[in-house]
């Protein structure tokens, strides 16, 4: 089990925290086009190589937090 | 109408003979073993949120991580970003949310978790060991000394951690929703099996000479009965 | 042999018996003795006992093999535990043991038969056998579920409290407690390390302790070198089973007093992998004859259990340890018949004998009588743990074995005899040195390099067939076959043939499997490679992973009450409620006709407090909350982006800047979440607390025509009358002497009701009070089933019964909520296109024409065969008594008065009418508003 070091309660199992996915930016929903909103929603990169992810830490700070993770190693390291 | 006082329930039943006491009906057992668990539920409980970085912050000293006793021997536990646990004796929560200096920050939070969540007190040498099969954080000295606090599972539960040692034996203070508070206790008493552990009603004093004597203060002037 | 003769030898100088302690046990009912000391399997063979079980496939007789963990010819059944590896487990007082594999008996397999037919158990018969008609399938299952591997089960699961498991971070994990290992250890230890070491046997040693008497010095030295270090704490009859991301380890324990097997989960900083070598055994034509032994196995019966293991030897050797074994056989009075050496290019042809070795025939053709055959013939190093981590061993020719790469993993190192040959001393220092290393924390290079290796003959198999894996029953033949078909690769051949996937996981059988494929397809054992190992290490009970089971419960402060008043329960996601209290249409019953009380503590509540509080709650629901005044509460419905109804609650204004929102009771913990996930990463400068405070109050829905009545005997600082206190408010005050207490007017369940949140402490009190003071009013507790009847009566549909992972929020007719008007919410372009395009199904209420049945829920809609809508929510209604439905229909059929056709489960059809509006009672909302 890999763990994720949380900048506010240190390194974690991977276990304590919800993966809430690839970072995207959230489209204007005012002008968003279907095909641009559902690419939001449903369209992910999931790349072989460094992803930046956000993950809940549900059984520590409560808080969401930013990592690069590589899909491959599990490697993490912070957002720079 | 009820002219009765009401009485508090902890959600944790210990068998054996129970007794009222500051309004809460708590368990009279008393164990003298090596390694024992206690329901503190009763103990007064407040939640702060501030910025972690405002002067609410600083004048509670405290940062998220760490726990220890003000000019007031309220202890004040570093429970998250931004968020502190104060326990104090029973009945004591507007006594404690009355001392939070709420002006000078944009936004402070102050509720009362008294009867939101459960308490326990694990206190032995091998409280550690016991805690062990339940918690994935490692309980070494050097990584958990006495007055550290973290959040994490306990026995699956999102848990509050705060190692307090009492006159030198290792003792930690396990707060959760008061809903699970029963299955926690549980929890720990199987998980303490081996070392012989026994539970340990609500008595005094609660593991900390300076809270026995203002319960003592309390209970002589009858404000708390 | 005769069966009274004993082969326990003289007592030997590193034997573990202690013969002053006999235990008497039974094999296939008949009684035994041996010593404490002796594994099951020893103290058969002292006794005599050379056929152990039937093999897996072919049901061939099976005995000692290896003498070890890994032995394939030794698991039986002891008492009610199945699989039990008896060359590893620890003889005790009173074990029944009995052989597995074999019916009717041990010494007549009638399935023994399969041997004549081998034709039909070939290799890739899993695929080619029983395969069509498919069916005749029920047939083949039963047939082959006789020939399945394994023991018996009684069933009983009262054992499950004898497993647990705990947590540990170490600094240094050592797997394997012989010389390297123990000097790996303690140099981590004098370092400062805390460290684990590992050992998969009863005691510390290794191959020490079948050694010569300098070995058994340097033993006892190491042992109580051990002993005496701070910092090391020693499992022993415990083996690290898995490496996973980050040295997460997984170490099953078997030496504990009180539990059968623990499972701790180590989170090491580094895990020093010592586990020795593994004899390799040699492939030739009856290598599988009870009588046929590994050097290593005779070793270990003599020196560590001074068990004799037979009177007539011929032995094939191709290294010291194996002359070393021929030694070892003369000192306990076996007549080495013929010595074949095989670095002078001696070999065996074929073992003789039925049952039982009688002879064997050598590579020149000569024919030796004898009764043991012990063969020295190679290692294998057991690189599992290693290639877990990501390494991939290579080949080297020239010590005829796979061994680990130079470049392992960050906090992984291989210490001993994994790594390369040496004395017992060179092994210690290599282990010192890698122990140092390993606390040190270095990366890999500050890590010693690898013992070299010596010359070894490179031999694996004989002129002739034979087993190469005995778990398995696959032989030589099978892999040449297999390779013949095409499965001519490592990997291939093994899920062709299933080579290296019995209990010793490879350990015993990859390198040949792999050196058979090389001789097959004509290519180098370096290109082809082993297959990669994946946990276990070794075979672990199902007990061990599933330790103590911890899943979280909850329960309301009202529990006491309920579970003493006959509440059947139900299970909704972590929390335990009452379903009802034995009748539930008369507890909705009363409360349509009087007043009743239900325990919903469970339902979320949070906590909103902040000057943005209404820009949180415009964005999380799809309705408008800016004009909320203090004092009154409102239904919202939130969406998800996609459109889709995720929850639904009210939410009230309690002060200027304080609002406490309600959840369902399932969503609690993944509205907040969402509202966290909103504030933190897309609007952090908003000043909003969002805090749970779902278990800190108890909630009481009080729900009748008498409500009132009754919480005006209970209520102090609340004017209850309808002017002052209307429907949609809520108030605080003190109810049944408790301070504090919210209480919220709104309906659920279509009547005048009223929500009552008392500090959780004091909801027992509140509660037996409510039911005591309210008692001439008939008014009485209801569960969760009579509240889903109430509820559905009126109409009011529950997210995630009546909605599901498709249902926006036009199809929940939820329609007139949803205010697109606002610039932005969650889910709003989403709902923006629904309602332009319209949505295509809808929910209505729906009454059968017939109104005595009740149709199950998820029962289909139909026309025809096509399916045009679903039942989602039926109940038979106490206030109508008649059955009352809300369910999914085409947008074409919702309208009032269609009649449709509902397909039960037993395949009837019976019509529905779709309903004016959601609600069956009391459309107007009259009674709600009393």
């Amino acid at each position: 089990m890999f763990q994720i070091p949380c900048p506010h309660c240190g390194l974690r199992n991977v276990a304590e925290f919800r993966h809430a996915g690839e970072r995207r930016p959230r489209p204007d929903p005012r002008t968003a086009t279907p095909e641009q909103w559902r690419s939001y929603l449903y369209t992910y990169d999931n790349h072989a190589d460094w992803t930046r992810e956000t993950w809940y830490h549900r059984l520590g700070c409560r808080r969401y937090i930013g990592v690069e993770r590589h899909t491959v190693t599990n490697e993490i390291r912070p957002v720079s | 109408m009820p002219d009765t006082e009401p009485i508090a329930r902890s959600p944790i039943r210990i068998a054996g003979p129970a007794q009222i006491r500051f309004g809460w009906e708590v368990s009279a057992v008393r164990s003298t073993a090596a390694l024992r668990l206690g329901d503190r539920t009763p103990l007064a409980k407040v939640l702060v949120r501030a910025a972690p970085e405002g002067r609410l912050a600083a004048a509670l000293g405290v940062p998220f991580g760490l726990a220890a006793r003000d000019d007031h021997a309220t202890l004040v536990i570093g429970s998250g970003p931004g968020e502190w646990l104060l326990v104090g004796p029973p009945g004591s929560s507007a006594e404690l949310a009355g001392r939070i200096e709420t002006a000078d920050d944009a936004l402070v939070s102050v509720l009362d978790f008294t009867h939101g969540r459960a308490l326990l007190r694990l206190t032995g040498p091998d409280g550690a060991r016991a805690l062990a099969m339940l918690c994935p954080v490692d309980l070494a000295d050097r990584t958990t000394p006495d007055g550290a606090a973290f959040r994490s599972a306990v026995a699956g539960l999102a848990t509050d951690v705060v190692r307090d040692d009492v006159d030198g034996t290792r003792s930690y203070l396990l707060h959760c929703e008061r809903s699970s508070g029963q299955f926690l206790f549980d929890a720990l008493l199987d998980a303490g099996g081996e070392y012989g552990i026994e539970p340990d009603g609500f008595g005094y004093p609660e593991n900390s000479v300076q809270l026995f004597e203002q319960v003592a203060a309390a209970e002589a002037d009858g404000s708390a009965e | 042999m005769s069966p009274l003769a004993t082969h326990r030898l003289d007592p030997q100088p590193g034997e573990l018996l202690d013969r002053s302690r006999p235990l008497s046990f039974t094999f296939e009912g008949n009684p035994y003795t041996g010593f404490a000391g002796d594994s099951i399997a020893s103290a058969l063979a002292a006794a005599g006992v050379r056929v152990f079980s039937r093999s897996f496939k072919y049901h061939r007789p099976r005995g000692i093999l290896t003498a070890s963990h890994l032995d394939p010819g030794c698991t039986v059944q002891v008492g009610d535990e199945p699989n039990v590896r008896a060359a590893a487990r620890g003889l005790a007082e009173g074990m029944a043991v009995h052989a597995q594999n074999a019916w009717p008996s041990l010494r007549l397999d009638v399935r023994a038969a399969n041997g004549v037919v081998g034709r039909f158990l070939t290799a890739g018969f899993y695929y080619k056998t029983f395969m069509a008609p498919q069916r005749l399938w029920p047939a083949y299952e039963r047939v082959l579920g006789t020939f399945a591997p394994g023991g018996r089960m009684s069933g009983a699961v009262d054992t499950l409290a004898e497993y647990d498991q705990r947590y540990a971070h170490p600094d240094v994990v050592v797997a394997g407690g012989g010389p390297a290992g123990m000097g790996a250890a303690l140099a981590a230890a004098q370092a400062g390390a805390e460290v684990m070491l590992v050992e998969q046997e009863h005691e510390l040693g290794g191959h020490l302790r079948w050694g010569g008497p300098a070995e058994l010095v340097l033993l006892q030295d190491l042992r109580a070198a051990v002993a005496a270090a701070p910092g090391i704490e020693v499992l022993l009859d415990s083996v690290v089973v898995g490496r996973f991301d980050g040295n997460w380890l997984s170490i099953v324990q078997r030496d504990l007093p009180h539990v059968e097997e623990r499972l701790i989960k180590a989170r090491a900083a580094a895990l020093v992998v010592a586990p020795g070598l593994v004899e390799r055994p040699y492939v030739f034509a009856g290598n599988d004859l009870p009588g046929v032994m590994l050097g290593t196995a005779v070793r270990r019966l003599i020196n560590l259990y001074a068990v004799r293991p037979g009177t007539q030897a011929v032995v094939l050797t191709a290294n010291p340890e194996g002359d070393a074994g021929v030694a070892d056989l003369q000192r306990a009075g076996v007549e080495v018949a013929a010595v074949l050496d095989a670095r002078r290019g001696e070999d065996l042809r074929r073992a003789l004998g039925r049952g039982g070795v009688t002879g064997v025939e050598t590579a020149d053709g000569r024919r030796v009588a004898c009764d043991t055959v012990v063969t020295s013939i190679g290692w294998t190093a057991p690189t599992s743990l290693l290639n877990m981590a990501g390494d991939r061993p290579w080949y080297d020719p020239s010590a005829a074995r796979f061994r680990p790469s130079d470049d392992l993993p960050e906090g992984v190192l291989a210490a001993g005899g994994i790594s390369g040959d040496g004395t017992v001393e060179e092994l210690v220092e290599h282990g010192r040195s890698v122990g140092a290393a390993a606390a040190a924390g270095h990366g890999a290079a500050g890590r010693p390099a690898a013992l070299p290796v010596r010359a070894h003959p490179e031999r694996f198999r004989a002129s002739t067939h034979g087993i190469v894996d005995y778990s398995e029953d696959v032989s030589s033949k099978d892999i040449i076959a297999a390779a013949a078909e095409g499965y001519d690769s490592s990997e291939l051949v093994k899920r062709y043939t299933t080579a290296t996937m019995g209990p010793s996981q490879g350990k015993l059988e990859t390198v040949n499997t792999v050196a058979v494929l090389a001789e097959a397809t004509g290519r180098p054992i370096a290109d082809l490679g082993t297959t990669v190992w994946r946990p276990p290490y070794a075979p672990i009970s199902l007990g061990a992973l599933a330790g103590r089971v911890h899943e979280p419960v909850r329960h309301s402060p009202m529990q006491p009450w309920h579970e003493a008043h006959g509440a059947a329960q139900l299970i909704a996601g972590a929390w335990i409620r009452p379903d009802h209290y034995g009748d539930p249409q008369a507890e909705a019953r009363g409360v349509r006709e009087a007043v009743g009380i239900i325990d919903v503590t469970p339902l979320g509540k949070l906590d909103l407090r902040g000057p943005d509080v209404p820009k949180l709650l415009n964005l999380v629901y799809v309705n408008k909350w800016s004009k909320l005044a203090e004092g009154s509460v409102r239904y919202g419905v939130m969406c998800a982006e996609d459109g889709v109804v995720m929850d639904d609650g009210v939410t009230g204004r309690l002060g200027s800047e304080r609002y406490l929102m309600s959840t369902t009771s399932s969503g609690a913990a993944t509205v907040w979440e969402h509202l966290e996930n909103w504030l933190q990463t897309e609007h952090p400068d908003w000043q909003v607390h969002v805090t749970p405070l779902t278990t800190y109050y108890a909630s009481i829905n009080v729900a009748g025509p008498r409500s009132r009545e009754l919480l005006a005997r209970v209520t102090e600082g609340i004017d209850l009358s309808p002017e002052a206190f209307p429907y949609m408010r809520v108030r605080t005050g003190r109810i049944a002497g408790v301070d504090e207490c919210l209480m919220w007017r709104i309906g659920f369940t279509g009547e005048l009701s009223y929500e009552l949140h008392v500090p959780a402490s004091y909801g027992l009190q509140a509660w037996e009070a409510l039911l005591s003071v309210g008692a001439d009013l008939g008014c009485a507790a209801f569960g969760v089933e009579a509240q889903r009847i109430l509820r559905l009566e009126k109409g009011h549909l529950i997210v995630g019964q009546d909605t599901d992972g498709l249902t926006r929020a036009y199809d929940a007719a939820l329609g007139p909520m949803v205010k697109l008007d606002k610039d932005d919410f969650v889910g709003r372009p989403e709902l923006f296109w629904q309602e332009q395009l319209g949505e295509q199904t809808r929910l209505v209420a729906l009454q059968p024409v017939d109104g005595t049945i009740v149709p199950a829920e998820a029962s289909q809609i139909v026309r025809r065969n096509a399916i045009v809508g679903r039942i989602t929510s039926s109940r038979m209604s106490p206030t109508l008594g008649r059955s009352v439905c809300l369910g999914y229909v085409e947008v074409g059929l919702a309208e009032p008065g269609t009649v449709v056709t509902v397909l039960l489960p037993d395949g009837r059809r019976i019509a529905a009418a779709v309903q004016p509006q959601l609600a069956h009672v009391d459309p107007e909302g009259e009674r709600l508003r009393a």
